[in-house]
């Protein structure tokens, strides 16, 4: 059924796409590689791992095994509007109601049998221990092996080092179920498109940074989350260029209307994965996200020559992999970059990681300047929304920011 | 002169190297009539563990504690080390990196890290770093830890009233004031006369904090013979340390509690889910008739891994209780009915 579902999508956008082949259609581009993934993960013959956020998707792309991590599903389900089942078979199962609902949605559509079966699981310490507790379980569930990738929260010689012996297990536990041993040349190639890919990244985050910016607030929507599925890949690079061909496009045709960013947002952390009128409620006031948290590239460029040692430092300069300094620093640095007015923090309910700290983040930002509004939204699970609470609540931030 | 004080919040923190270095280790565990306050900086959703802990630092409610080493557990416990240098930003602060699993290489790289935790600690207190001095510490433990078995040994054979808290009441004294103490009592309460007593439920308790004794003699009320503290804060929290297999105090310490009975937030991934089996086995090894379980709120380590332990028990046929909520005795007090139907029901 998954597998139909996906290759409609598929089939649909292709055909949207052959009508104008020489169009950019950026976000057109990325959905049909998101529904072909979907495709992948769902056929019967594809070699699958289900994975933590952080897993190197590079690597496991170039060993030809089909990977994604969890939330992924649970942000699908949420965003077909199928997720309140699946939550509800996970809590009747009696698995708490105030965990993470990424995690609530995913662990129910395995217990429903919706997930496809993975051929072997890699869960990653970061950016949650909450999510390693979903892998073992599923490993359980399914039967299948499980590895884990233990991120330090430091940045030592000692963490660097375990880790990057960890990533090097890692090769060999993937090889072992593959039946095919890591070929340096091929992660070396992989790893040449992820940095060829995040030049590209980069210099999308350059113009988002323009004033006026280039994005709406939908544009890169999830997009540094996601994009790590498709590195390593041709597709990755190819998805990357159209989206700094569009945005190059919008600013040479002066598409973007001034009047539509009088107060620029920054998104803090995970946006709302089900279908939410954010950008309407946002437009009204003439508001836009023009930053989110999870956007931005913190590590230097991945070394062929040393893969294992420069995929751990990539892996620990994540902020979610560190300390709450560390991300305080990340979120001022990208409020100056990007000229931010404002910052809503939707507070994902069950998510001890991120939301965890949403007094200290709240802090940091208010003391470069920048007011914070943070809601109390499951960023998932829409059954307790207060929509209208919500609305009234962006109000009164955008007219305390316009004084 | 007194030592200075290092606080300290999770079990996988060794007592022996802090001792070892010259201070007094002090679990600063969530009790206390402090108000709330933790919600300044950090979101009600973590459990009541990090937050107690949290409001005792921001209303000052750790006297004498100058220097504190937290451990990268779980996300919460993650979040309290950083709120702290908010709440506190006069104390020395350490966060330990522990490896969720216990695979050769995790066990290797948490060795390195007790490593630099003792080297931190003996130059916090302005000592000369000494492997011996931790050697000769752990030994104390091991005897502290090996004491508390003849306890927990004697807690399954039969029903003596008052044996659990006294039990607890030792624990915790390793956790807040010394091991020699902590030892003293384990002895004497091996040798005094405990008169045993019919008519009560053996249920095996397990869980991640529970530790005021009263408790265990509230549950003694209910007709309830605890086997067994399966807690962070109760019998996991004394586990020996096998300094046989290596003269390397910190991978002996690495190993003992990697590859000891586990906290839901370690795992052995060649055996996913098998806490849940190791429950079933101790719960059988102390007599337990039944078995209780007993997390805080928003403890993902614990609750995700209950569905599992649940059936798991179902399996062994052992009939069981679980609990969720804030570890006071006020919260407790509110589950008297439910601990009553359940030690009834079990008919001794
Ligand atoms: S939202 Fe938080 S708890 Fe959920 S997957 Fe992300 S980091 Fe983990
Ligand atoms: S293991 Fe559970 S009780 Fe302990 S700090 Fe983590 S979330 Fe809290």
């Amino acid at each position: 059924m998954m597998y139909d579902y996906f290759s409609s999508i598929v089939s649909g956008i292709t055909a949207k796409l052959e009508e104008d082949p020489h169009g950019i259609h950026a976000r057109k581009r990325y959905a049909l590689a998101v529904a072909a993934l979907g495709q992948r993960l769902y056929s019967e013959n594809a070699r699958i791992a289900w994975c933590g956020v952080t897993a190197p998707f590079d690597l496991l792309n170039s060993m030809g095994v089909t990977s994604c991590f969890v939330e992924f599903v649970g942000a699908m389900l949420a965003s077909t509007e199928t997720a309140e089942l699946f939550m509800q078979e996970a809590e009747d199962a009696g698995y708490a109601a105030d965990s993470c609902a990424y995690h609530r949605a995913v662990t129910g559509a395995m217990l429903k049998s919706a997930m496809p079966v993975p051929d072997f699981i890699i869960g990653t310490s970061s950016p949650c221990t909450a999510g390693l507790a979903v892998m073992e379980n599923m490993a359980k569930q399914y039967r299948k092996d499980l590895f884990v990738l233990n991120v330090p929260q430091s940045e030592s010689p000692a963490a660097v080092r375990f880790l990057a012996l960890q990533i090097e297990e890692m090769a060999g536990f993937v090889a072992g179920h593959t039946g095919q041993a890591l070929s340096k040349n091929r992660l070396g190639e992989a790893l040449e498109l992820t940095n060829e890919a995040t030049v590209l990244i980069k210099e999308i985050y350059g113009l988002a940074k323009q004033k006026p910016s280039p994005v709406d607030s939908r544009f890169l929507n999830n997009f540094g989350v996601v994009i790590t599925l498709f590195m390593g890949t041709r597709e990755g690079v190819d998805i990357c260029r159209a989206f700094r061909d569009e945005l190059s496009h919008r600013i040479a045709t002066s598409a973007m209307d001034p009047s539509q960013e009088r107060i620029r947002l920054m998104w803090v952390q995970n946006r709302i994965q089900f279908p939410f009128p954010m950008e309407s409620m946002l437009g009204d006031s003439g508001a836009k996200i023009v930053v989110d948290e999870l956007n931005d590239v913190t590590w230097e460029p991945m070394d062929p020559d040393n893969p294992f040692e420069s995929i751990a430092r990539r892996i620990l300069s994540i902020p979610f992999s560190r300390n709450v300094d560390s991300r305080v620093a990340h979120l001022q640095e990208l409020a100056r970059e990007y000229q931010i007015d404002g910052a809503i923090n939707p507070c994902h309910w069950g998510c001890r990681q991120g939301t965890g700290v949403r007094g200290i983040i709240s802090n940091g930002l208010r003391e470069i300047g920048v007011p914070v509004l943070n809601l109390e939204i499951d960023c998932v699970d829409s059954r307790n929304l207060a929509k209208g609470q919500i609305q009234t609540r962006f109000e009164a931030f955008t007219e305390m920011i316009q004084g | 002169m007194k030592n200075k004080i290092l606080g300290f919040t999770c079990a996988y923190a060794p007592v022996p190297i802090i001792e070892a270095a010259g201070f007094q280790a002090f679990r600063v565990l969530p009790q206390g009539e402090c108000p709330d306050q933790a919600g300044q900086l950090l979101h009600d959703n973590l459990c009541p563990h990090v937050k107690r802990v949290l409001d005792r630092a921001l209303d000052n409610d750790l006297p004498g504690v100058s220097a504190m080493v937290f451990v990268n557990s779980c996300d919460s416990m993650r979040r309290v080390a950083d709120a702290w240098r908010s709440a506190r930003p006069g104390d020395q602060v350490m966060v330990l990196d522990l490896p969720s699993t216990n695979t050769p290489s995790s066990i290797d790289f948490l060795a390195t890290e007790y490593e630099r935790m003792a080297r931190t600690f003996f130059t916090w207190n302005n000592l000369t770093f000494s492997r011996e001095r931790v050697r000769e510490r752990i030994n104390v433990w091991n005897d502290l830890s090996q004491t508390l078995a003849l306890l927990e040994t004697k807690m399954g054979e039969a029903f003596y009233p008052g044996l659990a808290a006294e039990v607890q009441t030792v624990v915790n004294t390793a956790a807040t004031d010394s091991v020699d103490a902590a030892l003293a009592m384990a002895k004497a309460a091996v040798t005094k006369a405990w008169v045993p007593a019919g008519g009560h439920a053996p249920v095996f308790l397990f869980g991640n904090l529970l530790f005021d004794p009263k408790v265990f003699d509230l549950f003694e009320r209910w007709n309830m013979h605890v086997t067994r503290l399966d807690f962070c804060t109760g019998s996991r929290f004394v586990s020996t340390v096998d300094l046989s297999q290596t003269d390397d105090p910190f991978a002996a310490l690495a190993r003992s509690y990697m590859t000891g009975p586990p906290c839901a937030r370690t795992m052995d991934i060649t055996r996913p889910g098998s806490i849940a089996q190791k429950i079933v086995e101790r719960a059988g090894a102390s007599n337990a008739r039944a078995v209780m379980g007993f997390t805080l709120k928003f403890c993902d380590p614990y609750l995700a891994r209950i569905p599992g332990i649940r059936q798991a028990l179902q399996a062994a046929g052992l009939p069981f209780l679980m609990l969720e909520g804030d570890c006071t005795m006020g919260d407790i007090g509110q589950q008297q009915t439910r601990i009553e139907a359940f030690t009834e029901m079990l008919g001794v």
